[in-house]
């Protein structure tokens, strides 16, 4: 019987601010710890804290596999009491890690076109998506379309950096301090009709508003859509039932799924909307 | 003495009704899936019994989310008990349990008093359940659940019933959300009851000032954790003091040390839940635990420990 996985301890490395509460936290872990595929998430627990229990799952924002060592990037926004006392870790500061875990972004053979889309911290495994896309270039090129929104300028993460791994980028504000002025949805919606349905994957993640107005633009010219979605989690393994999202099973019925085992990535049609 | 007694690990085992167990913790049902979520994470031998999700004669969609919540040393859930239902249970997932050297306990759940005897005829003939637990507790379905649990009568004709129907031990699990918890417990042990496990969640709430909006779609959900820990502790200590059946006592238990509380005061046996999902590997740790504390007190069996509690 396999029972070889662990919680791995590892060690954060540096985590700096990157934009207004928007953080970088790089973390050491042994060389054991499996490679995420784009899309797989981690579930992270503060060490020695009795008053927060439960592990806070992130999606994984970059990766590197070292000799000795692995070092995963974890792009995150500070949105609660949890995520705060992450905010708080410093360099050489431990980890408890778990993972990586969930299903991932799969780019079916046929796929020529990927257009990435996130908005704000949605960003966070759409970086990894499309690093690891640039990363098997020699085995199989893939053009890459960005469309990246977020409410101001100041939340706009790593645009530059985003910009030299894809083929185009399109960011949006909602304040129209920077790109587009607007919803990340709107430049998506008029360039839609220009990419093929037969060779066109959009990969999204992003506020559940973004992904319901995908949804909608995409019932106009129905791209195939894999979309990263987060619920408050317990267990990460599929235990707890409590990350549960509303999806249409294979015979059409309404059934929740669990965010850890049946996504983080879902079919974007597969999606009831409650 | 041709054998010397320090060299022996001490005996853990424990019988809950005709039931022995290896050790005294077994996992506490919904937090530990069906057993196979957990199982690349640690030996499920090593577990004293795995109780599983509870199971409905048909499948339950569960709750809308938000689900759970995390709140100070302790969480809310709000699942309503999500299962793929007792027949799917049997085919689908108990042939994967039935590998290990680990009794598995069927927690049952039902919407009327009529379902939970069929439940119990069903898994009785299932091989590899080796005892059922009757939820009669939880918090968050509209129908049954707790209303069977918060009713003497109800709670005693719901044991009777499934006693009838089977021939494997019968736990009843009981609600904290009552006035007095050993009442219920003596009218299922009158009932038949082989033992009973205390407490299921204690029923609690949550809001998001700045939307104004409970965190969980349900309004209400069932608290656990460590915050519940001391109140679950104070009705196992009173359960036992009325009650002859073996209890089983369960919340919030996180460590050996938590453990043994329980053990100290008089629970044949514990159930670990939420601690599983901040460590998949909790209850082997609390086995081990449990095992060096007795070394350390120059206890040979477990049973010298169940009950100490010096009260002076």
């Amino acid at each position: 019987m396999q029972h070889g996985k662990f919680v791995m301890m590892g060690s954060v490395e540096s985590n700096r601010e990157v934009q207004d509460g928007h953080f970088l936290m790089s973390v050491r872990l042994p060389p054991a710890f499996a490679t995420p595929l784009p899309g797989q998430f981690i579930l992270s627990h503060l060490k020695n804290r009795g008053d927060i229990l439960l592990g806070r799952p992130f999606s994984v924002s970059g990766f590197h596999r070292h000799a000795h060592h692995v070092q995963i990037e974890i792009l995150y926004r500070v949105a609660g009491q949890g995520t705060r006392l992450f905010a708080r870790l410093r360099a050489g500061d431990g980890l408890d890690i778990l993972g990586p875990l969930g299903r991932p972004f799969e780019i079916p053979t046929g796929i020529k076109n990927v257009i990435l889309v996130s908005g704000g911290i949605g960003l966070a495994p759409i970086r990894y998506l499309l690093t690891s896309i640039r990363a098997m270039e020699s085995e199989r090129a893939l053009r890459t379309d960005v469309y990246m929104g977020a409410k101001t300028v100041d939340e706009l993460l790593e645009p530059e950096a985003i910009r030299s791994l894809c083929d185009e980028l399109q960011v949006c504000t909602d304040d129209c301090s920077m790109g587009h002025p607007g919803l990340v949805t709107e430049p998506l919606e008029k360039a839609l009709k220009s990419y093929s349905l037969k060779d066109t994957l959009v990969c999204a993640c992003g506020p559940l508003g973004m992904v319901r107005r995908l949804s909608e633009i995409l019932t106009q010219h129905p791209l195939a859509c894999q979309v990263s979605l987060e619920e408050r989690m317990a267990c990460g393994v599929g235990a707890c039932l409590g990350c549960a999202v509303a999806v249409r099973g294979e015979n059409g019925e309404k059934q929740y799924q669990r965010v850890c085992r049946e996504g983080p990535v879902f079919n974007l049609r597969d999606i009831l909307w409650e | 003495m041709g054998i010397d007694q320090k060299l022996l690990p001490p005996d853990l085992a424990v019988h809950i009704g005709g039931l022995k167990l290896k050790n005294p913790v077994m996992t506490a049902s919904g937090t530990f899936g069906y057993g196979e979520e957990y199982a690349p994470y640690l030996d499920l031998n090593q577990l004293g019994a795995i109780v599983v999700k509870g199971l409905s004669l048909e499948p339950r969609m569960g709750n809308p989310p938000p689900r759970i919540m995390e709140t100070p040393c302790g969480m809310l859930n709000a699942v309503g008990l999500q299962n793929i239902g007792v027949h799917a249970f049997i085919r689908d997932k108990l042939p994967f349990l039935r590998q290990f050297d680990t009794p598995v306990i069927a927690n049952i759940y039902a919407e009327s008093v009529d379902e939970f005897p069929m439940l119990a005829g069903i898994l009785s003939e299932a091989p590899g359940v080796h005892a059922l637990e009757i939820n009669i507790s939880c918090p968050n379905v509209k129908k049954g659940g707790i209303a069977f649990g918060t009713d003497p009568k109800m709670a005693a004709d719901v044991t009777r019933r499934v006693k009838t129907e089977t021939d494997l031990p019968v736990i009843v699990k009981l609600t904290p959300n009552v006035t007095d918890i050993a009442m219920i417990a003596q009218s299922v042990e009158a009932a038949g009851a082989d033992a009973v496990s205390l407490i299921n969640t204690i029923t609690g709430m949550s809001v998001n000032v700045e939307t104004r909006t409970p965190h969980l779609k349900n309004i209400t959900g069932g608290l656990s954790g460590p915050a519940i820990k001391p109140v679950a502790l104070r009705m196992v200590w009173q359960v036992v003091n009325r009650v002859s059946i073996p209890v089983i006592g369960l919340g919030g238990i996180m460590t050996a040390d938590d453990a043994l509380e329980y053990l100290i005061v008089g629970a044949r046996a514990v159930q670990v839940g939420t601690a599983n999902f901040i460590n998949p590997r909790a209850i082997p740790e609390i086995v081990e635990g449990i095992e060096i504390y007795l070394q350390k007190h120059k206890m040979t069996h477990i049973q010298e420990l169940i009950g100490s509690l010096k009260t002076g």
